[in-house]
């Protein structure tokens, strides 16, 4: 059975296997004894803030980087003992490209698919399809990858990676530094290899509406270890059904606020000088919320009830936003962010 | 097989759009001919000298050519590397000797090319060969064989230092190969007792001296055995370093 056959057979194992899977650079362990069990057919969300251990995770499972302990199988075969069937069955796009800038996009299709043992006439016609799904139909044909913008670059990789329909997709990053609409492109073409050819898709993300709108299931790493798991309206629904987000005329009033709910809301969470607050019915609260901080004399310049996103899953497992997180890495003081 | 074929093709596709690093070793080569066989063709009249100063000269113009060939191959790996689109080659199911001996095939092809224009010109200018075309197309394998044992070593140097400036300052230590050597006049001219012992156990010495037999001598076994023997073992040496290298570079980290 070829590669391109069983990718839309049913009963083929597309499945990720993670155990206790842990890597060591020097003194800093970029993944700790993470654990994950990834069905097939899943589109599978990981989120994390850059550093967090996602791309190392991804190389792991694409047999790039060796694991230091633990186990961990793609598609049914071992990272580590089967290294070819793995690559076999696996497309990968990394955060980095991985382009000739010399080559053409179908000169570096067509000898993507022809190194997975595609003929030249077969892989000919699978270049003009990719080029066509990833939409860069409309570039001059001549032109060369190193003459390419950095979305086009990105969507040319990821053409790259399905030239031999691969059985489990890794997209790590797939769509940082995109526009909204070549974003929104590759969403679509996601859930398309997701639902006509049954891919399983490891996707890594830092975008929580993302992950929000395409994974059936997501983790969230921090510091290399899984702090979050489930799906995303499992992970919302454990902070509460509603929250109620208040705003403050000044930071300290946020602060204050803060403390004063402790008894009334006993799951807040403050950024950004924003307070909030997780309940099951948020409209209940509200009466108490008003009164205890008009006690306090605290001045509250605006309330509003919200569903809880992904961003909030976020910060409780991690204790920051995602913004926080980006600022942090690229060297800005996170503000103050008070949990309980 | 198919794999190398492929990437034999993908390198001589990459190389031949590089005009910038190819035309400069071609250019020097092609200098070396015109300049010395020009400038110091009277050492042919030196008592003891036969044959015709081009014919001397040549195999120098040549092997020079073959440092052009090498830069290729070391550069093409420095490019590949840098892009990452030598991990996404690693990620293929590809022969791994195809992945390494491909670009190095094809850095020997674009230097057989290139010796094939530098014959031409030395025909042009009168070179006469004592075994006919034969006897070029000797000069041509030894050029091949030369070029990718030089290859060999630039590669392994590449993967070794990942370093674009290392590889090119790398292919330097060539040039003491190719000046400490009966270069310029046969040995029995050089005074220097320490170039006589340089061009001893200088490798190029035992190339020049097999392609120079062919052009000038005739057929004759003894130089050609030991220049093959020369060039087998010094292709071979490299060549083990550049798969030893290729070996840890493509294996899990």
């Amino acid at each position: 059975m070829t590669t391109a056959s069983a990718a839309r057979t049913p009963g083929v194992d597309r499945s990720i296997a993670v155990e206790q899977l842990t890597r060591q650079f020097g003194d800093l362990r970029a993944v700790d004894r993470v654990d994950l069990e990834i069905p097939s057919g899943e589109i599978f969300g990981f989120l994390g803030a850059n550093g967090a251990g996602k791309s190392t995770l991804v190389k792991m499972l694409a047999t790039i980087l060796a694991p230091s302990a633990g186990r961990a199988s793609v598609a049914g075969f071992d990272v580590r003992r089967q290294q070819g069937k793995v690559r076999r069955a696996i497309g990968v796009a990394l955060q980095e490209v991985g382009l000739d800038p010399l080559m053409t996009a179908r000169e570096l299709i067509v000898l993507q698919a022809q190194l997975f043992g595609t003929s030249t006439g077969p892989a000919r016609q699978i270049a003009e399809r990719l080029i066509a799904t990833v939409g860069l139909e409309d570039v001059d044909a001549r032109k060369r990858v190193g003459d390419y913008s950095g979305g086009m670059k990105r969507r040319l990789d990821l053409a790259l990676a399905l030239a031999h329909d691969p059985l489990v997709l890794f997209l790590d990053e797939p769509t940082t530094g995109l526009d909204p609409a070549s974003r929104i492109d590759i969403w679509n073409e996601v859930r398309r290899l997701n639902s006509e050819q049954g891919m399983t898709i490891f996707l890594t993300t830092q975008y929580l509406e993302e992950a929000d709108k395409l994974a059936g299931h997501v983790a969230i790493i921090d510091h290399g270890r899984i702090v979050a798991q489930g799906t995303p309206a499992e992970l919302k629904r454990g902070l509460g059904e509603e929250v109620v987000e208040l705003s403050f005329e000044t930071a300290d009033g946020a602060e204050r606020a803060a403390s004063v709910l402790a008894g009334v809301a006993p799951q807040c969470r403050l950024s950004d000088g924003v307070l909030r607050c997780y309940f099951p019915v948020a409209a209940r609260e509200v009466p108490g919320i008003v009164r205890a901080l008009d006690q306090a004399s605290v001045p509250l310049r605006g309330l509003s009830i919200d569903r809880p996103s992904l961003d909030d899953v976020f910060l409780r497992a991690t204790g920051e936003t995602v913004d926080h997180a980006r600022e942090r890495e690229a060297g800005e003081p996170a503000p103050a962010t008070v949990t309980r | 097989m198919t794999d190398f074929f492929i990437l034999i093709v993908r390198s001589l596709r990459t190389y031949l759009r590089q005009p910038a690093a190819i035309i400069p070793g071609f250019a020097i080569a092609v200098f070396f001919l015109f300049v010395y066989s020009a400038g110091l063709s009277s050492v042919a009249r030196l008592p003891g000298f036969h044959g015709s100063y081009l014919a001397f000269i040549l195999p120098v113009a040549i092997v020079s050519a073959a440092i052009g060939g090498a830069t290729l191959a070391g550069e093409a790996f420095i490019r590949d590397i840098g892009s990452g689109y030598f991990t996404k080659l690693v990620l293929t199911p590809t022969n791994r000797l195809a992945l390494i001996w491909g670009p190095i095939v094809a850095g020997g092809i674009i230097l057989v090319a290139q010796v094939v224009v530098i014959l031409v010109l030395a025909l042009i200018m009168g070179l006469g060969s004592a075994t006919g075309p034969a006897g070029l197309l000797v000069v041509l394998v030894f050029a091949f064989l030369w070029g990718m044992a030089f290859s060999g070593f630039a590669v392994f140097v590449a993967l070794r230092t990942k370093n674009g400036a290392a590889t090119q300052a790398a292919t330097l230590i060539f040039f003491p190969l190719i000046f400490l050597s009966a270069t310029f006049v046969p040995r029995q001219y050089i005074t220097s007792s320490w170039l006589k012992v340089a061009t001893d156990i200088n490798p190029t010495t035992y190339v020049f001296n097999a392609m120079r037999s062919v052009l000038i001598d005739g057929w004759r076994a003894g130089p050609l055995l030991v220049g093959l023997a020369v060039v087998l073992a010094f292709a071979t040496v490299t060549g083990a370093l550049a798969l030893w290298q290729a070996r840890r570079a493509t294996q899990l980290k």
